[in-house]
């Protein structure tokens, strides 16, 4: 599928560091998109990469920071779980195309020595530690139950066995760090996957160009 | 932090606006409000704060969060600052202007003041140029406000303006037609506002495969209306098709050099549109110049009038374009004659006056900001001061 040109205007895509990026760079390359090679390396200090593509520019930050970036238009495309869309829930994002890489699941995990006498239909007030408050607020608000979330950046894990909470809320792919560390997945919140976000100005002021790159990783997903 | 800086700090969202821009920022306004004017848009000034309940009936529900309360001593009733000046303008001609002749043009400029910013307008105090039109329906109607918002900025001096044509009204008729209740709608409404088609096939139900098909044809104008007219629509919302090709023919047609987009799913901040609607953007800036559409004109409890109008966000506006040349300051000594000055002054300078006598009046003029001195009862040039004027 053919791409029409911009005038000239240069196009930011920003990626995520991390898991996702293995996942992401099999698929961009199907879909024609190509970096630099200097991309691949995790310790590279560079943050902005040339592509295969004159006008198009990657930028690797952190998982959250992508959201941001496309919000706030600084880049027009990225790619990022739809957790991390459900907890900005930014109004100038659109996700246009699961991408079905980094699936994993969002859920509410306790101490095993916990859970034997825990009903969760009884809970009315609960402290949990997460990088999610937003979505954790929300999740126990709607089932009537105050959250009080304590928000770490990682390692979460850690916090019910040292005291500083009961429950965490994490994402959980394999279940084995949960294992490894005494905890149980008692509540799912929500799958999740990496989707293609697009800035809401960039669709709009650029329409036929900012389609042909949903189109053509549409086709790339569907031909995976 | 001393006590003064403490002082200064204002409140989050709300910043004094400084020379020049104050002045550029009033000009913009004037331009746009002027050109409204030229097209029979007779301007109305309403207060800044009013009773809650008839700010915020009818369509002014919509920002009902975004309204700040305070009690008026007087009434004891509670009064509610403007966080959107259409519902004022609507209250006007249903009252007060009942008995003018319709269609009812009034265009305003004011400012609206809203309890928190959004992510990419974090200001709360937004000055603000619109035009209703009350009392007309139909699609000469919706496309007179369309091209003459975008007439009036391109007038500015606004390049690249693309309008996305949306209609709020669509998805509500196409799920009406395949029998989605509302309890199924909600779920589909958030998936639709992030266009995620994968939680749209989840939630779509019956729907789905066409909302995933509206998805897809949104962008610019005649692909989507021809992806519309491809998809096997209920009759509810073959209607609303229609509509709005009718409206993007008279647009295209008054306004060629326009770009034109439409997006039949978007929902996010057109809550209390009845029909087509918009939003102005220009290549290569964030965020929207404007928005607007149509809705019923209500006021209290008694029917309403259909209405189309439109806001232009005068804050992005203005920061689009560029300042206007600074005019010609003169330094005018003190004791220089009265009709010397006006005739300067006529002449398209701007005087400042000597407040007393100085000893080098090319220093003082510099001091001022002053680009010229009167010497000899003609402006002479003064070199211009180093540090310059503080521009904001």
């Amino acid at each position: 599928m053919e791409v029409a040109p911009a005038a000239n205007e240069p196009l930011i895509m920003a990626l995520p560091k991390g898991r996702i990026l293995g996942e992401a760079l099999p698929l961009l390359a199907r879909a024609g998109l190509v970096p630099e090679p200097a991309f691949a390396d995790e310790d590279a200090r560079q943050l902005r990469f040339a592509t295969n593509i004159a006008h198009l520019t990657l930028i690797r930050v952190r998982s959250f920071d992508v959201a941001t970036f496309v919000a706030f238009g600084a880049a027009q495309l990225g790619i990022a779980g739809n957790d991390v869309l459900m907890e900005f829930n930014y109004a100038e994002l659109y996700a246009p195309l699961d991408l079905g890489i980094g699936r994993c699941r969002l859920a509410v995990a306790e101490p095993e020595a916990m859970v034997k006498d825990d009903d969760p239909s009884r809970w009315s007030h609960v402290r949990v530690a997460t990088k999610y408050p937003e979505i954790t607020r929300r999740h126990f608000a709607a089932r009537g139950v105050q959250a009080e979330c304590v928000k770490l950046n990682g390692a979460l894990e850690l916090a019910p066995s040292l005291g500083l909470c009961g429950r965490i809320v994490d994402l959980v792919s394999s279940g084995a760090t949960l294992r490894a560390n005494g905890l149980v997945e008692v509540e799912r919140i929500a799958e999740v996957s990496s989707r293609l976000v697009v800035n809401r100005t960039a669709l709009k002021t650029r329409p036929a160009e900012i389609a042909g790159w949903i189109e053509r990783l549409r086709a790339a997903v569907d031909g995976a | 932090m001393t006590d003064l800086e403490r002082l200064a700090l204002l409140p989050a969202g709300l910043r004094d606006v400084l020379p020049p821009d104050a002045a550029h920022e009033a000009a913009v306004v004037e331009r746009l409000i002027g050109h409204l004017a030229r097209r029979g848009y007779d301007r109305v000034k309403t207060p800044l704060i009013e009773f809650e309940d008839g700010l915020l009936s009818g369509a002014g529900a919509a920002v009902t969060h975004d309204t700040f309360r305070l009690m008026d001593p007087i009434s004891q009733r509670m009064m509610g600052l403007r966080a959107d000046i259409t519902p004022q303008i609507a209250r006007v001609a249903l009252t007060r202007l009942a008995g003018a002749a319709r269609p009812l043009r009034l265009s305003y400029a004011g400012e609206v003041l809203r309890v928190k910013g959004s992510q990419l307008r974090p200001e709360r105090a937004l000055p603000q140029v619109g035009a209703e039109l009350v009392g007309a329906e139909g699609p000469s109607a919706d496309a007179e406000i369309v091209v003459m918002a975008a007439e009036a900025l391109r007038d500015a001096g606004i390049a690249g303006l693309t309008i996305d044509v949306t209609l709020p009204t669509f998805v509500p008729a196409l799920c009406a037609g395949l029998g989605l209740g509302p309890e199924e709608r909600v779920p589909l409404r958030r998936a639709l506002d992030l266009k995620d088609s994968a939680a749209v096939a989840a939630a779509g139900g019956p729907a789905a495969a066409i909302l995933a098909g509206l998805i897809r044809a949104t962008g610019p104008a005649e692909r989507t209306l021809a992806a519309l007219g491809a998809l096997a629509l209920p009759s509810e919302a073959v209607v609303e098709r229609e509509r709005l090709a009718a409206v993007v023919a008279r647009i295209r047609a008054a306004a060629p050099w326009l770009g034109l987009t439409i997006d039949p799913v978007e929902n996010r901040g057109f809550e209390y549109h009845t029909g087509v609607a918009f939003a102005i953007f220009a290549a290569g800036v964030r965020g929207e110049l404007g928005s607007g559409g149509r809705y019923i004109a209500s006021f209290g409890a008694g029917g309403g009038e259909p209405a189309t109008g439109v806001t232009l966000y005068v804050d992005t506006i203005f920061a689009l374009l560029p300042a206007p040349a600074a005019p010609r300051r003169v330094y005018v000594p003190d004791g220089t004659g009265a009709d010397q000055a006006a005739a300067l002054r006529g002449a398209g300078w701007v005087t400042v006056a000597g407040l007393g006598p100085v000893a080098d009046s090319r220093a003082e003029a510099r001091r001022l900001g002053c680009s010229h001195t009167l010497i000899d009862g003609a402006p002479a040039p003064v070199a211009p001061n180093s540090r310059g004027r503080a521009h904001g």
